[in-house]
């Protein structure tokens, strides 16, 4: 029997259900992640450390404090990092980031679109950020801009290397793909595109071999973008910055590390929760092993790691073309 | 596509990565033992070959690479850098240009040449897709790699390890393509290893050059 709801509104309820979970999930889970490494790492380095929810914390702080806009910033400054929040929103819905299966909005984009979508977003974060009319930030977006070209074409090479596994652009068939056929996780094409998006995850979300938040002048990246922001626009900055990573890291484990243990059922799909806590609790130790293994690599040193990271996708993205 | 086969793809890959990593090595130290540990991935490959194909020769090819390659060509390498500057190193290498230069290189040059010259052969090997002859692309990569180490850097020490990274990509090709017989094989490594030696004595002579420089008179 149709339940009522189904009836009137014309509705999937299920995949109604779905759509909301994961994209609230993925909003609200988003600063948690950073929290738990940020413990963990104390704890590696014997420090007490934050709570996990300092992330939270912090971001009510922002959000209560005033917003300075600083003179000769122009309206791209202001409401961009609405759009930056508005751009991830949107991936959160066309990737499979929680469920495993299609939900609405999916059909809007394919894997190639979310690649593009990131790349949109740290294009606009970068105009704004120029907009801003300040020096130092000008400084900053043209050092981020000198790493952006490498790390973005990897991005794009690396999606375009997992549509190649299945003929798709698809990443829910990908992953069914991937799940039934388990040799294909150790196919040349797809530990390679597993590096290199590993590489690359490192990257985009500052972490230490690259990038140093507590050297603020000398390592910045993507912080020197936020220099001149504020108050509640620093806040939405911030909360867009946790669910890129979000997406990152959830698209690194499960198309590219652990495709298996989604359920796709109602109502087991609210499993899926525990589980996406699980694998990113795995991701995390990796991230705190490297972070407090390895030394900051100079800044020059950066391109030559995205580099690499470049090499690896082409080279195997080419290589898989001629090898069975 | 059997273990066998996977475990060929896997290791020559990692074959093409360590040519890779020689091309962005600075020190020259570390340019030496990526080429050994390319010459043991090369001789694991000659040992699955063996296993696979029942064949002595290949075993005895795999302990001839270790033995000359991985460790006299290395021992001969390491003894000519001087004493006191165990730390000598190339510097301004741009590494991120290098690279992308290096993947335009490789990527026309493989793909023309192997469209060409290498599609249409049937390999004789226990390769399960008979016929299919995508393996030789790594050959190949490493062959357009050591070309391209000799061309890119100024160091002597360099531009041998180019060359022995070129001999190490026929050897490849060798045992992918067709049995060679073992007693040439052999005599291809003795040469290499007699060069090596005269070559690094150049390197007393002349520590780094221009490529074009000899051809100016």
């Amino acid at each position: 029997m149709t339940p009522p709801l189904n009836r009137w509104l014309n509705v999937d309820v299920v995949t109604l259900l779905e759509t909301l979970t994961q994209y609230f999930f993925v909003i609200l889970s988003a600063p948690l992640y950073a929290g738990i490494l940020a413990k963990l790492k104390a704890m590696v380095e014997s420090r007490n450390g934050p709570s996990i929810f300092q992330p939270y914390y912090d971001l009510l702080k922002l959000f209560n404090k005033v917003t300075i806009i600083p003179r000769g910033s122009g309206v791209f400054f202001k409401y961009m990092p609405y759009v930056l929040f508005g751009i991830y929103s949107l991936i959160a819905l066309i990737i499979p980031v929680l469920v495993p299966v299609p939900i609405y909005l999916t059909a809007s984009g394919d894997f190639l679109s979310g690649a593009i979508l990131f790349s949109l977003a740290t294009f606009l974060k970068t105009t704004a950020a120029m907009n801003s009319g300040s020096n130092y930030v000008a400084l900053g977006a043209s050092r981020a801009m000198s790493f952006n070209f490498l790390s973005e074409g990897t991005l794009i090479t690396v999606f375009i290397a997992v549509s190649l596994l299945t003929a798709t652009n698809n990443p829910y068939t990908t992953i069914t793909f991937l799940t039934s056929n388990s040799l294909e996780n150790i196919s040349l094409v797809h530990i390679f595109s597993t590096l290199a998006f590993f590489m690359l995850f490192f990257y985009e979300t500052g972490k230490i071999p690259l990038e140093s938040s507590g050297l603020q002048e000398l390592g910045m990246i993507d912080e020197g973008l936020n220099y001149e922001y504020s108050g509640k626009l620093l806040a939405v900055v911030k909360w867009s910055s946790y669910i890129k990573q979000y997406l990152l890291g959830s698209v690194l484990l499960n198309v590219f590390l652990i495709p298996w243990g989604l359920f796709s059922t109602s109502p087991i799909f609210l499993l899926d929760i525990p589980v996406m806590l699980a694998k990113w609790s795995i991701l995390i130790f990796i991230v705190v092993i490297v972070e407090t293994s390895l030394a900051k690599l100079r800044l020059f040193r950066v391109m030559d790691y995205l580099a690499i990271a470049f090499t690896f996708s082409i080279l195997f993205l080419i290589f898989v073309e001629v090898i069975p | 596509m059997n273990y066998a086969d996977s475990l060929i793809y896997l290791i020559s890959s990692l074959i093409a990565v360590s040519a890779f990593y020689i091309q962005g090595q600075e020190f020259i130290v570390s340019m030496i033992r990526g080429q050994s540990v390319q010459s043991v991935l090369i001789a694991v490959v000659a040992f699955i070959i063996a296993w696979e194909e029942r064949s002595y020769d290949f075993i005895i090819l795999g302990a001839l690479i270790i033995i000359l390659r991985a460790f006299l060509v290395n021992y001969f390498l390491q003894k000519r850098i001087p004493k006191q500057k165990s730390y000598i190193y190339e510097g301004k290498v741009n590494l991120s240009y290098l690279f992308l230069v290096d993947l335009i290189f490789i990527v026309i040059s493989v793909f023309i040449l192997y469209s060409v010259a290498f599609s249409g052969i049937v390999l004789h090997s226990f390769l399960e897709n008979s016929g299919n002859s995508g393996v030789l692309v790594f050959p190949l990569t490493l062959f357009f790699q050591g070309l391209f180490l000799i061309a890119s850097r100024r160091t002597t020490f360099t531009q041998i390890i180019g060359y022995v990274e070129e001999e190490n990509s026929l050897v490849l090709f060798a045992m992918f393509l067709l049995p060679i017989p073992i007693i040439i094989e052999a005599s291809v490594f003795l040469d290499v290893l007699a060069l090596v030696v005269i070559s690094s004595i150049v390197v007393l002579e002349k520590f780094t050059h221009e490529p074009v420089e000899e051809l100016r008179g």
